[in-house]
């Protein structure tokens, strides 16, 4: 039974219309695979002589072991992002003559198929094969490899159960993740070593198994308590946990209303953009790119030596919600695309409402990066000449490649490594958001004066911004031809 | 067949379904009625264990429904799309449900037969995916899968609902030639007053969860059901 289950999965994956329909994403994807898989190889074979040659520690594999705690503690990071039970996939099978347990058993097996658990055997076998077994056998080598992948495992089982039992909340997680950093840091200053006590642990794997044992036995009992766990609550409605989002819930920017139609529709895409997981990520992720700047601003090498890299950064600072976000422009809506075209609003206030929307937020992520003014005044003068680029040049590039076949979005679903939505256009579409700058400021700065080619990027926006109506106007008329051709895709899953 | 004691579901603290007693019969054919929010999806999948009761126990054949597996075997059953795998074709879908019940492909060839007029030569045989199904194809797919394994008693929520009226006929006239051709019990509910009284000898009205009125086997269900949903 449990096979034809996981065949059942494989077929949902082959069948799913982005991996059929996307070429581009399947390609991403696979890409994306086979790099995580090639760097972690990579870095396993490279392990010795990075920390004999590059750090300087006498014995790798002391070191090593003195590390695997804070490697593992890293690893539950990850995996609290990246990993989830897919509970509701198994729905469908529920009322049908299928014993309970086999279909959590299958729920716990699959999950086991998830990138992040490879990682711990790519990471580290070249180096229990070659270093280790050189040193204590290959018995010992194989004894060390074992135990830390089933350590890995054990995180997993750990996360599932810890994701479930604390219903997600991110208190949970930033407790635990400020205890592992109190616990980094007492390492580091010597207060008390955690890597000092679990060291010795790893390293007798290499003369007995007892810990191998342990690990093993842990890894069963983790096993079976998750398996209870979800035995217990194979109910769809406890499944999924129903968060009532408090965010945005009273929430009503009455003054938009002064606006008209077009504020009111402003209005309802703050709701969409409050009360929804996805698009909320997306926010957050905005007001933490603010950030970005202290990477670059703080070293000279960027600052001096290659001023138009700060393009880039001026584009991603003023313009990164407007890029996240308004790739699915109209994917936010597709549930309710129908909706919105038997309204009484026309496409021309529904192109501006998504227009008004977006300029105000880059002008608002302007504002708030004034601050950098302390790394030096040339930085805002690029903010401003970025953030006119935006405005004049970006949006529109934005508004009418998001009416490229776009796809329908599940709002409440999470933002990390969720490909939904994602086409051809969204790839396509980061070329000339990124590049096109340079297209203004690579002539001057090649004949030696790059402050004039930021005041071409400048122009270029402004110019866009003095078109803006005849620019609506076009994109109006654009998403009343599309606009059938969107419904259309957008009424299917 | 189905006997429930003392049910009770609430969502923070609002009763959904509050049934104190109720006994559904072997071969008895079940309606219930009521407006939208009765409770009468909820009283459903806790019969069928997909929600966990506030209170109470739901019995099929003298064993409570709750953690157990064994009444599936004679409970079919279809409440809405999400008992379906969307990413199967119909097929695909038919072929994997006959085989939990121990279908050979034969059997399965001969069940579908049976509803080859309801199917109208628009599900078997299409390479479709049921995600790409009309909602009244979904319907008959759903309902198809429910009579899979000859259950003792096939749950149905609004099967009328979405159905062309071709279908509908059809559909009446498939589940009363089923019922007489052997031991069978419905549970249905609808808001077609007509086709529920068409098929079912008793009929019970949920209000806000509470039975309120158990009607049996008068010959006037009709006009009484019609005289209380006036008021």
């Amino acid at each position: 039974m449990i096979p034809t289950l996981l065949s059942h999965s494989w077929k949902k994956l082959r069948r799913s219309v982005s991996f059929t329909k996307e070429l581009a994403t399947s390609i991403f994807l696979s890409f994306f695979a086979l790099m995580v898989v090639g760097y972690s190889l990579a870095l396993g074979f490279a392990l010795d002589s990075i920390i004999t040659k590059g750090l300087k520690q006498e014995d790798s594999f002391q070191f090593l072991n003195s590390l695997l705690i804070y490697y593992f503690g890293f690893e539950f990071m990850m995996r609290y992002f990246m990993q989830n039970l897919p509970v509701l996939d198994v729905q469908p099978y529920l009322h049908l003559p299928m014993k309970r347990s086999r279909i959590v058993h299958y729920l716990l097996i699959k999950s086991l198929a998830h990138v992040l658990n490879s990682s711990v055997f790519l990471l580290f076998a070249p180096f229990a094969l070659t270093v280790v077994a050189q040193r204590f056998g290959a018995a010992a080598g194989w004894s060390w490899l074992i135990s830390l992948c089933l350590i890995s495992l054990c995180v997993h089982y750990i996360v599932l159960i810890f994701k479930k039992g604390l219903d997600d909340t991110l208190l949970g997680f930033l407790a635990l993740v400020g205890t592992l950093g109190l616990l980094a840091a007492s390492d580091y200053y010597g207060w008390f070593s955690l890597s000092e006590l679990t060291a010795p642990l790893f390293f007798s794997t290499v003369h007995n198994s007892y810990l191998l044992i342990g690990v093993s036995f842990l890894f069963g009992s983790l096993y079976f308590l998750n398996f209870q766990f979800f035995l217990k609550s194979m109910y769809p409605d406890e499944l999924v946990v129903h968060k009532t989002t408090t965010w945005g819930k009273n929430q009503d920017w009455t003054f938009l209303q002064s606006f008209g139609s077009i504020g009111e529709w402003i209005n309802l895409e703050v709701k969409l953009i409050l009360r929804n997981k996805r698009p909320r990520t997306i926010l957050f992720l905005s007001a933490f790119f603010l950030l970005y700047g202290l990477i670059f601003y703080t070293r000279d090498a960027f600052t001096e030596k290659m001023p138009g890299f700060l393009l880039f950064v001026g584009i991603f600072i003023t313009g990164i919600f407007m890029i996240n976000y308004g790739q699915f422009l109209f994917s936010w809506q597709g549930s309710h695309f129908d909706f919105t075209l038997t309204r009484p609003i026309s496409i021309r206030q529904f192109v501006e409402s998504k227009y008004w929307m977006l300029s105000a937020v880059t002008v608002i992520c302007f504002l708030l990066s004034i601050p950098y003014v302390y790394f030096g005044w040339k930085i805002i003068f690029i903010h401003a000449a970025m953030t006119l680029f935006n405005l004049g040049v970006n949006i529109f590039v934005i508004l009418n490649m998001a009416m490229w076949e776009p796809k329908k979005i599940d709002l409440q679903k999470g933002a990390t490594l969720n490909y939904q939505g994602i086409g051809a256009a969204q790839w396509v579409m980061s070329i000339p958001i990124l590049l096109g700058p340079y297209l203004f400021y690579l002539p001057f700065s090649f004949s030696g004066h790059p402050d004039l080619g930021i005041l071409a990027v400048a122009a270029a926006g402004l110019i866009g911004i003095a078109l803006r109506p005849f620019l609506l106007k076009l994109t109006t008329r654009r998403l009343q031809e599309r606009r059938y051709t969107i419904a259309s895709g957008f009424r299917k899953d | 067949m189905i006997s429930i004691q003392a049910l009770k579901k609430s969502y923070k603290g609002t009763p959904v379904v509050d049934v104190d007693q109720l006994y559904i019969g072997q071969n008895e054919s079940f309606g219930l009625v009521g407006n939208n929010g009765a409770g009468k999806t909820t009283l459903f999948r806790m019969i069928l264990d997909l929600i966990r009761p506030t209170e109470g126990t739901v019995e099929i054949n003298g064993k409570n429904v709750q953690g157990n597996d064994e009444w599936k075997h004679y409970v079919g059953s279809y409440l809405d799309e999400n008992f379906l795998i969307s990413y199967l074709t119909p097929n695909e879908y038919f072929k994997f449900v006959g085989k939990l019940h121990n279908y050979s492909d034969a059997d399965l060839k001969e069940f579908l037969e049976k509803f080859e007029e309801l199917f109208h030569g628009e599900i078997t045989g299409k390479n479709k995916y049921i995600s790409d199904l009309s909602k009244g194809n979904l319907k008959k797919v759903g309902i198809a899968a429910a009579f899979i394994g000859n259950p003792q008693l096939v749950i149905l929520d609004e099967p009328f609902e979405n159905l062309d009226p071709t279908s509908q006929i059809r559909l009446k006239q498939f589940l009363e030639r089923e019922q007489k051709e052997r031991s069978l019990t419905y549970l249905i509910s609808s808001h077609d007053l007509n086709h529920v009284t068409e098929i079912c000898k008793r009929i019970v009205i949920l209000e806000k969860g509470k039975v309120i009125r158990d009607l049996k086997g008068s010959d006037n269900l009709l006009m009484e059901l019609e005289e209380y949903f006036k008021a």
